[in-house]
């Protein structure tokens, strides 16, 4: 599966409004009996807001004109009991619509995270973070002013429209049709734009994605900037981007901005349209003034709606353009499903773990691994050695399942590991990153990230699991122990001090595979041997992975291998593999 | 600088102050407003003329439709004049904005940009600006647009007749006091939103940054669940403020009713009496429509001033960040000599660098070890004037940091960093990254960073590019890319921070000769994890817990210091295969 979006765009650019509102319309099912009540009130609401012109033309047909102000009271009265219906059907239109929105971008929201929590690490690799951010940040936050602020004055002003069109056919179908003939206009003319207006917001949503993802970058790595005398390329960099952004923004917005005064003027020409014809009509005997007044009531509530939906219509747009960047994260799907359990070879001494005739590419690239072949044997420590960028992390992250191969299989305790459940699978591989990546909190929720173990654990009870894992003389480097505060962009922590609590939080889970890659790259050899006893420390059927360029951590390996330009080569024993490593090939 | 009429203010200068420079844009748009809106108050006065014109017989076809549909044309020229004008100012408004903030940022050191987090900085060049942005775009002509045509609307009622005039005029403190009131309990729920918002944007970051943990560990639930809390609190709130709007336009609604219902009545009985024509009192109905809506708009619009306010004041916090100590002059070059003075650094209460002494000769190579979160990097950080020391001084060549022209300075200095940065650019650009960069000294620091083959066996060489977290390349290929872009400056002194931890040995080994042999004079301090390599350094220097534990070539320290002693063995048992 291609899970670059970038590129994905291109394609998917020609959608149509109607298809993507059709796709916004599916949020909306589960709302149906909530749609339904409040379009009741919308049409409660409507009807009473319509009715109340024709009962003034009225009253001034048959009491104002003859002057006659005998009956206008009444009128006067059932009028204000209509508005008080009104103003209930009203409240309930806004709070129902207004719930309904709410209710759609928080399912929305939610299935956008939890799509992405269900794509596989590849997807992240083929995507800058800065541009998935933006995605899921500003983009939802589009859809969610349209749902919250925008749905509802769009069903109430379509609502109204209608009903002031049937409103001025029924009172005289002439002079309806020919009220009606400007707004013929202004669909045309939007519907002729309308794909324009869009293409020139998506465009504005990307350079705005883009200039977030430069700003990041150059402020993450100020440090740099600095220290090689490119302020300017700060400067430059995000000037470009600024300009670009700036240039995409007056075009979206010279697009938005056109609705408006094109819906003023034809809404004009229909208010000319209805006084003319009205006044001829009335000329002719087929007409009346009261009639009239409510008439251009009737115009007016047609096309000011209209004139709102101009606006809303800017917003719909801008939405769709977001939703459209949405759906494309939706429309993926994770490529590493669990298999249906197959035969089950484990009969007792099958090895924990086994390569079989692996073969793997990162999508787009060049094949990494050719034909791997090893077991691993429950309780034993093994150590990958050899050149950097030789596969090493690559065939670690596969014991993983990080990735799937693309010919052969891994075997984990004789069965095919994608037979494996989520579950079941990180519960047996515990795997230390290169990259120690840490969550804003305490050293101690990061230790114990999504660790059940040792749920419901006092204070003293955790010190006693610690001790017993031998993992306390660790936490001094911390100046305040557990509870040291972790911010997620994290230069309060030095890099060993990272991989220290990665560390940490891998051994607690217990796992029967421990992989470390590099894991211990930047901790001092001293702190290095304690975690080695750490290591000796863990239960005796657990397999250890270690991958490392320092000697001293490799050395007490029960087996070796050699992973040099995407083969995996068994080291007969240690000094052959320093020997493969200080005279092969580099190939990197 | 354009610091000046900033510090005349003296005071936080409000946002108005930030449209100074652009009045004349925005006198061009309020006055397209003011004349689009203006007439719009015309069109009504022309359908009650034409009906009382008919009513007295003396209606003419022709001169109706042409003033009508001349008042609507220009009209429609003037709101397109406005739209456009509208959109250059807020946009220009923007964008020249994010350059003065961009440009403040870009003259900061280090520690400003620490402290005041990326994040922040992010937020204050986009969501910020935005609200600034829609501030210039609708809140300025809605509200003048709207005073005008309240203002216009009331006078004209009032003149074609006081008494029902006044009643109309009456509605506006009744809808105005509504939205004070709503817009009151509402602004509190606002803030909370945000911190909602920025709460989950937390969550959207860290699982997305994390996402090789979270399924490494199988916690994509444990996020998602995260996700939902912030998600959850976010909907609840939105549902609270909504309850509150649901009440604001009934109201609002009802209020206009019965403000046309006063028409009726009363405008009826006018009308009835004869103190007032049928054509005038179907003016009243459409002035009471116009008068509606701008009321609505001004209340909408004081929450946007207030969101571009709070915004702005967020932004001058950036924009009024003290210039950074004046730099020096000096920018001759470096002999190499580096002398540590007194040296303190802390954080709160606890010293992460204490009383650090030592002196490194020219073309002396140097190495700083120590356990894990000893200061070395911190150390090094201040070398280089990334961060000010609380106390003590750094001197090169005899004179402070202080004394010498950045620019001069650090193109002197080689810095390897030890978490890898790479720009999303090709790899040409992120090793010739100082702009100093030749060709040759190019060639050179990759043949010495052991990276042409790699290069090479690029389809594009080295205009291949690196994607933005370097996560086409592996741990060990960054890092060497890292070295390049230093050595490439051909730098007098080169830091190194524990570069090697992820290159392998062999190729440890080959760097550190083709760094001796094709920089010979090149004063050298390194961090590092590994004695043998650094073995033979004219001085190693132990850190721990921010102070100098000793200082020594190797043969004096394995004889003072029993810590430096421990180390050593715990690396003794293979270092005979490290080089």
């Amino acid at each position: 599966m291609n899970y670059e979006l970038k590129n994905a765009d291109r394609s998917a650019e020609k959608v149509s409004t109607w298809a993507g509102l059709k796709g916004l319309l599916k949020l909306v099912e589960q709302e149906r009996k909530t749609l339904l009540l409040a379009l009741c009130a919308i049409l409660v609401n409507a009807f009473l807001n319509l009715i109340g012109p024709l009962l003034i033309g009225y009253t001034i047909d048959h009491y104002i004109m003859q002057k006659n102000f005998k009956g206008v009271p009444l009128y006067a009265g059932i009028l204000l009991g209509l508005y008080m219906i009104a103003f209930i059907a009203s409240y309930f239109q806004t709070k129902l619509m207004g719930g309904v929105g709410q209710r759609i971008i928080f399912e929305l929201r939610n299935s956008i995270f939890g799509k992405i929590q269900q794509l596989p690490l590849a997807f992240f690799n083929a995507n800058k973070a800065g541009d998935l951010i933006s995605r899921v940040n500003n983009d939802t936050d589009k859809l969610s002013q349209f749902f919250s602020q925008s749905l509802m004055q769009f069903v109430g002003t379509i609502v109204m429209m209608i009903g002031s069109g049937i409103f001025l056919l029924v009172i005289h179908p002439e002079l309806g049709l020919a009220t009606l003939v400007p707004a013929l206009f202004i669909l045309i003319f939007t519907k002729a734009i309308s794909p324009w207006v869009k293409y020139r917001n998506k465009r504005n949503l990307e350079s705005t994605g883009a200039m977030s993802g430069e700003i990041q970058e150059s402020l993450n790595n100020f440090k740099v900037i600095i220290a090689f005398n490119r302020r300017d390329y700060f400067r430059e960099k995000f000037e470009q981007a600024n300009t670009d952004n700036y240039k995409t923004a007056i075009r979206s917005g010279l697009a938005n901005m056109l609705f408006m005064p094109v819906f003023g003027l034809f809404s004009s020409i229909a208010q000319l349209v209805v006084l003319a014809f009205g006044i001829y009509l009335i000329m002719q005997g087929n007409f009346s003034v009261g009639l009239l007044v409510s008439y251009l009531a009737y115009a007016t509530n047609f096309y000011n709606p209209l004139r709102q939906l101009a606006a809303l219509w800017t917003s719909l747009q801008v939405a769709l353009a977001g939703w459209e960047r949405i759906t494309q994260i939706l429309a993926l799907q994770n490529n590493l499903l669990t298999l249906s359990a197959g035969t089950a070879e484990n009969n007792g001494h099958s090895p924990v773990l086994e390569f079989r005739n692996v073969h793997f590419g990162y999508p787009g690239g060049y094949e990494i691994l050719h034909h791997i072949n090893f077991s691993l044997e429950a309780g034993k420590t093994y150590a990958l050695v050899g050149p950097t960028g030789g596969g090493k992390t690559t065939t670690a992250a596969m014991m993983a399942r990080l990735y799937d191969p693309l010919e052969g299989e891994v075997l984990l305790d004789g069965k095919d590991i994608r037979t494996y459940t989520d579950e079941e699978r990180t519960a047996k591989i515990g795997y230390i990153l290169q990259d120690p990546f840490l969550f804003s909190g305490t050293v101690k929720e990061n230790m114990l990230y999504h660790n059940n173990l040792y749920a419901g654990f006092t204070d003293e009870q955790f010190k006693v699991v610690l001790e017993e894992a031998k993992l306390e003389g660790l936490l001094t480097t911390f100046d305040q122990g557990l509870e040291t505060p972790v911010t997620s962009s994290g230069d309060s922590l030095s890099i060993g001090q990272k991989q220290l609590i990665a560390f940490m939080r891998a051994v607690l889970r217990k796992p029967k595979i421990l992989i470390l890659d590099e894991a211990t790259a930047n901790i001092d050899t001293i702190t290095e041997q304690l975690l080695g006893q750490i290591l000796d420390n863990l239960a005796k059927d657990t397999t250890q992975v270690i991958i490392a360029h320092r000697l001293n951590t490799i050395e007490n390996a029960d087996e070796i291998f050699f992973i040099n330009s995407g083969e995996v080569v068994r080291a007969g024993s240690f000094s052959e593999a320093v020997s493969r490593l200080m005279e092969g090939k580099r190939s990197s | 600088m354009k610091a000046t009429p900033q510090q005349q203010a003296q005071k936080t200068p409000g946002i108005f102050s930030l449209l100074r420079p652009y009045s004349g844009l925005i006198g061009l748009l309020i006055l397209f407003a003011l004349i689009s809106n203006g007439l719009n108050l015309w069109l009504p006065r022309l359908i009650g003329q034409g009906i009382d014109a008919f009513e007295h017989n003396s209606f003419s076809f022709p001169n109706m439709i042409v003033s009508f549909v001349s008042v609507a044309f220009v009209i429609f020229v003037f709101s397109l004049l406005q739209g456009v004008v509208q959109t250059y100012a807020s946009e220009k408004v923007a964008r020249d904005l994010r350059t003065r903030i961009a440009e403040r940022i870009s003259v900061q050191n280090f520690t400003f940009i620490e402290n005041t987090t990326p994040a922040k900085l992010l937020t204050n060049l986009t969501s910020d600006v935005d609200s600034i942005k829609l501030f210039v775009s609708q809140a300025i002509v809605s509200i003048v647009s709207s005073l005008f045509i309240i203002i216009g609307a009331s006078v004209l009622l009032l003149s074609i007749n006081w008494k029902l005039g006044l009643m109309i005029i009456a509605i506006i403190p009744i809808i105005g006091g509504a939205f004070y009131l709503v817009l009151r309990r509402v602004k509190v729920l606002f803030k909370r939103s945000r911190e909602v918002i920025d709460w989950l944007n937390k969550v959207i970051n860290e699982s997305i940054l994390g996402a090789a943990l979270i399924r490494v560990i199988n916690s994509q639930f444990l996020e998602y669940e995260k996700f939902f809390k912030a998600s959850q609190e976010s909907r609840d709130i939105g549902l609270t403020i909504l309850r509150l709007f649901a009440w604001l336009i009934p109201i609002i609604v009802f209020t206009a009713n019965i403000a046309g219902l006063s028409i009726l009545v009363l405008g009826g009985h006018f009308v009835v009496k004869g103190s007032m024509s049928i054509g005038e009192f179907a003016a009243f109905n459409s002035y009471l429509a116009l008068l509606i809506f701008p009321i609505l708009v001004i209340g909408f619009m004081s929450n946007v001033i207030a969101q571009a306010t709070a915004s702005y004041n967020r932004i001058v916090l950036v924009l009024e960040a003290k210039d950074p100590a004046a730099t020096g002059v000096v920018d001759q070059s470096l002999e190499g000599a580096v002398e540590v003075k007194d040296l303190s650094l802390r954080f709160g209460q606890k010293y992460a660098l204490k009383d650090i002494n030592f002196k490194v000769e020219p073309g002396a190579r140097v190495a700083i070890i120590g356990p894990t979160a000893a200061g070395k990097t911190q150390l090094l950080y201040l070398l280089t004037g990334l961060t000010i020391p609380e106390s003590g001084q750094v001197l090169y060549d005899h004179r402070p940091i202080s004394a010498y022209q950045p620019e001069a300075f650090y193109k002197q200095i080689g810095f390897v960093f030890q978490d890898s940065i790479l720009f999303n650019l090709s790899i040409r650009e992120n090793i010739a990254f100082s702009d100093t960069v030749t060709d040759e000294s190019l060639e050179k620091a990759i043949r010495t960073a052991e990276l042409s083959e790699f290069v090479n066996s690029l389809p594009n060489g080295l205009d291949t590019k690196v994607s933005e977290r370097g996560l086409s390349l592996s741990g060990g290929q960054k890092q060497r890319i890292m070295l390049a872009r230093a050595l490439a400056l051909d730098p007098k002194i080169l830091l190194l921070d524990d570069f090697t931890a992820r290159v392998d040995l062999q190729t440890e080994a080959r760097i550190l000769n083709n760094i001796s042999r094709s920089y010979p004079g090149m004063t050298t301090i390194s961090v590092t994890q590994k004695i043998a390599a650094v073995q033979h350094y004219s001085q190693l220097i132990l850190l721990m817990q921010g102070e100098v534990l000793a200082k020594g070539t190797h043969q004096e320290l394995m004889e003072s210091s029993p810590e430096y002693v421990q180390i050593f063995n715990s690396q003794q048992s293979t270092s005979n295969y490290e080089l």
